[in-house]
């Protein structure tokens, strides 16, 4: 009997300790899943929950051919935690932490003593770069190295892969924002907006199933295609570079544009400076200044005036006149020519071929001034042209209550107006187009990341002179090439060119100087033009006459023809009388 | 034990001698589908917990393999983007340009052309001149760095071996200049080639030229 009592209250000890246990689990159990569950679950969740960026890539210009002019590339910034590194085993090999940097900077070109003192410098930190923008091949290169203290996260970097060629008109991508050129302007269709994601992961950093969750999508950005051939502008920029240099040039500009759709094939500016390093680069050489820096053109204006003057009516080619020594515009003050002559009997196409400032005079004067202010508006001058680059300028053309006398006869042969190079070249797109300007075109349009192509929006051409009237100016323009004295210098074998000389004089804050700069613009094939060119160099040294610029024009041009497998003209000229 | 078993189930036997005689033998009735019962319902726990574990363990191993290809993946694009890199360094027309220059080309801004309609030359072919061959101008304001990518002198390397090897070979073959330079055959083939009856216009008698946007 006894024997039975005592296990009864074995029972109930141990029947008591259970329920005890239960207790106390339930208590925290509900403590646990009640109570604090709402933190603990934060908490849980903070300790497993990563959250990643998913990297949407900005995107691409390209120029006409597809060629990547710009483009978003990955590279990786490689760093340490300085209280962790020290030495390490690799193979059964001990790795000492000088060792471990050299070989660090053997792959990546770096100093070995920089990368030690990056970590020496305080050893107490949390953080230290090592080497920043690595690229993906090195980065492989270190992760062989299988060094446990060494991270490298991924960053997305801006490349120009062609370098300076096209960097006046991509601009350039800063730390936080484009900076200049098609960069910024079109920043809406180029930009990218990068996604995040969380997810769980385990102990052994394996993301748990089920737990990713995207919270923003990436938004890649789209492409902006260019109208520019980056093989011509290449050959362009560096024939620029060639010639500038031995003129001593300050700068020098060019372009070429197709002339039946105005498709800026070439917009050059010399010097200009590398896209993927600018930091040390002069200022003044970071823009495109074939857009934002007008200039007196100088005679390489007279095509277009007297353009609009056999528009108006007021002459032809055959026209004959008589171009004075000097011009007298009111007692005191006249206007000379170049090379100083006596009284000539000249045709419209002779003054054209001899620039005669003189000769020009005398026929500007038929024209109200009204109406030539009309005109050289009409051929874009004073209003940016249809490239509506960023920062372009729209040149001046004085309003008609501000021209006075000199000013009425100067503008047609290019002082007191100011044109930016794009302008001009678009005023002789007009001349090669039978009178039409097509606004210039430099951006084709924006291929969205979902693969729609958003063309820019064409401008409306412009009659601005008649056919007749073009058509002439340009047989004019012919006997430049072909009886000036630059003829050996211009001529290209098999081809019609046409083409006008500038020089002009820069306005300084007294007066004019002795500075020039000196163009070149002309056509080919004359019979039926199909490319303009358009050189400029400002303030060369070696030379200050227009002829300086002729050679530039002439391998262009060559250039140009062959480029494009442009059939050699067939029609032989026929070419107005120079003199009578 | 026994004793009060006993006792305990004879007392209602009898009290209740109908009553106890079903029970009895509904139970030993039941005893074996009951038990049947409980096994199947063991055995479905156990194949559901089973197969739970089995699911989650697939899971868990597609977590890796997706993990593992990811890794793959990116890996591939890196190697995409190395071999992009490359191809954008060599396309470029600095490249091109110092490359044909050690090559030997030169530009020659005086082609002639064949017109393809009627097999007329037109233009004048004159000969190149090597006046700036293989020369490339700095273009910026003095930032510019002038050292090529490394890909890019690789391959420099590669054309002046091969082109230096080429070199070899051509004059190994050349024949001696007193003997005839085509054999009899191939002089009539050539002679058939450029001597068409009647000249078939190609390329819709047009000279062939990029196309531009």
């Amino acid at each position: 009997m006894s024997h039975q009592r005592v296990s009864r209250r074995r029972m109930g000890i141990a029947l008591l300790v259970v329920f005890l246990m239960a207790g106390l689990l339930v208590t925290r159990l509900v403590d646990v899943q009640v109570v604090r569950a709402a933190e603990l679950k934060e908490q849980s969740a903070d300790i497993r929950t990563t959250s990643e960026v998913i990297w949407a890539s900005r995107g691409s210009i390209v120029d006409s051919f597809g060629n990547e002019l710009a483009t978003d590339v990955d590279r990786y910034d490689v760093s340490a935690d300085p209280r962790k590194v020290g030495e390490f085993r690799r193979d059964g090999e001990v790795i000492t932490v000088p060792a471990a940097m050299a070989e660090i900077a053997l792959i990546t070109d770096a100093n070995p003593d920089e990368l030690l003192y990056a970590v020496n410098r305080d050893r107490e930190a949390h953080f230290t770069f090592l080497v920043k923008s690595v690229s993906p091949e090195d980065r492989q290169a270190l992760r062989d190295l299988r060094n446990p203290w060494l991270q490298m996260d991924l960053v997305r970097e801006r490349t120009y892969p062609f370098g300076a060629v096209t960097a006046n008109l991509t601009g350039m991508l800063g730390t936080d924002e484009p900076l200049a050129g098609v960069e910024r302007k079109y920043d809406s269709c180029l930009q990218a907006i990068n996604g995040t994601a969380t997810y769980q992961k385990g102990a052994d950093g394996i993301r748990l199933p089920g737990t990713t969750q995207l919270v923003e999508p990436p938004i890649h950005g789209g492409d902006v295609r260019l109208t520019i051939d980056s093989d011509l502008q290449w050959y362009v920029l560096q024939t620029l570079a060639e010639h500038g240099s031995n003129l001593g040039a300050q700068y020098g500009s060019a372009m070429v544009v197709r002339v039946d759709d105005g498709h800026v094939l070439a917009a050059v500016d010399w010097p200009t400076f590398d896209p993927n390093d600018f930091s040390e680069a002069p200022i003044e050489f970071l823009g495109a200044r074939s857009l934002s820096s007008p200039y007196e053109p100088g005679s390489i204006m007279k095509s277009v005036g007297i353009a609009m003057l056999i528009d108006a009516g007021y002459t032809y080619s055959e026209d004959r006149i008589v171009a004075p020594g000097f011009y007298e515009v009111y007692p005191g003050q006249y206007i000379k020519n170049f090379l100083v002559a006596d009284n000539r009997q000249l045709t419209t196409a002779g003054v054209l071929q001899t620039s005669s400032n003189t000769g020009i005079s005398v026929l500007a004067d038929r024209m109200p001034k009204a109406e030539a202010t009309r005109y050289l508006r009409d051929f874009g001058f004073g209003e940016i042209t249809g490239i509506d680059f960023l920062g372009e300028s729209s040149g001046q053309v004085l309003p008609v209550d501000r021209v006075d006398a000199l000013t009425r006869y100067n503008q047609f042969f290019g002082q007191g107006i100011s044109v930016t190079a794009a302008q001009m070249a678009s005023s002789y797109q007009t001349l090669a187009n039978d009178g039409v300007r097509v606004p210039l075109r430099l951006v084709d349009g924006c291929m969205t990341s979902e693969g729609e192509y958003v063309p820019e929006p064409v401008g409306e051409p412009v009659q601005v002179v008649s056919a007749s009237a073009a058509q002439q100016t340009v047989r004019m323009m012919e006997t430049v090439v072909t009886q000036g004295g630059l003829r050996n210098t211009l001529e290209i074998p098999g081809y019609r060119v046409a083409a006008k000389t500038g020089t002009a004089e820069i306005a300084t804050s007294d007066g004019y100087g002795d500075d020039r700069v000196i163009s070149l613009a002309g056509m080919a094939p004359a019979e039926d033009p199909e490319y303009v060119v358009l050189v400029s160099f400002y303030k060369p040294q070696a030379s200050r006459v227009s002829s300086a610029a002729a050679p530039a024009f002439h391998e262009i041009l060559s250039h140009v023809l062959k480029h494009y497998r442009v059939a050699p003209s067939s029609e032989p000229a026929v070419l107005p009388p120079l003199t009578w | 034990m026994t004793a009060l078993a006993h006792s305990a189930a004879r007392a209602p036997r009898a009290q209740k001698p109908r009553a106890a005689t079903p029970t009895r033998q509904r139970t030993k009735a039941n005893a074996v589908p009951k038990l049947r019962y409980i096994a199947v319902l063991l055995a479905g726990i156990f194949g559901i917990l089973g197969g739970q574990l089995l699911l989650s363990i697939a899971v868990s191993g597609g977590a890796y393999e997706i993990a593992s290809l990811k890794t793959d993946l990116r890996g591939s694009q890196q190697e995409q983007q190395i071999v992009g890199e490359e191809i954008s360094a060599l396309v470029a027309p600095d490249t091109l340009a110092t490359l044909a220059g050690s090559m030997g080309m030169v530009p020659d801004n005086n082609p002639a052309y064949i017109r393809v309609s009627d097999g007329a030359i037109v233009g004048e072919a004159l000969p190149a001149e090597a006046s700036t061959s293989g020369q490339v101008f700095a273009v910026t304001a003095g930032t510019e760095s002038l050292v090529p990518p490394r890909i890019v002198e690789d391959v420099f390397l590669t054309i002046s071996a091969a082109a230096a090897l080429e070199a070899d070979v051509v004059d190994a073959l050349a024949p001696p200049s007193d003997e005839p330079e085509f054999a009899e055959g191939s002089m009539a083939v050539v002679s058939a080639v450029s001597v068409p009856e009647t000249p078939t216009p190609r390329f819709g008698g047009s000279i062939p030229s990029p196309v531009t946007r």
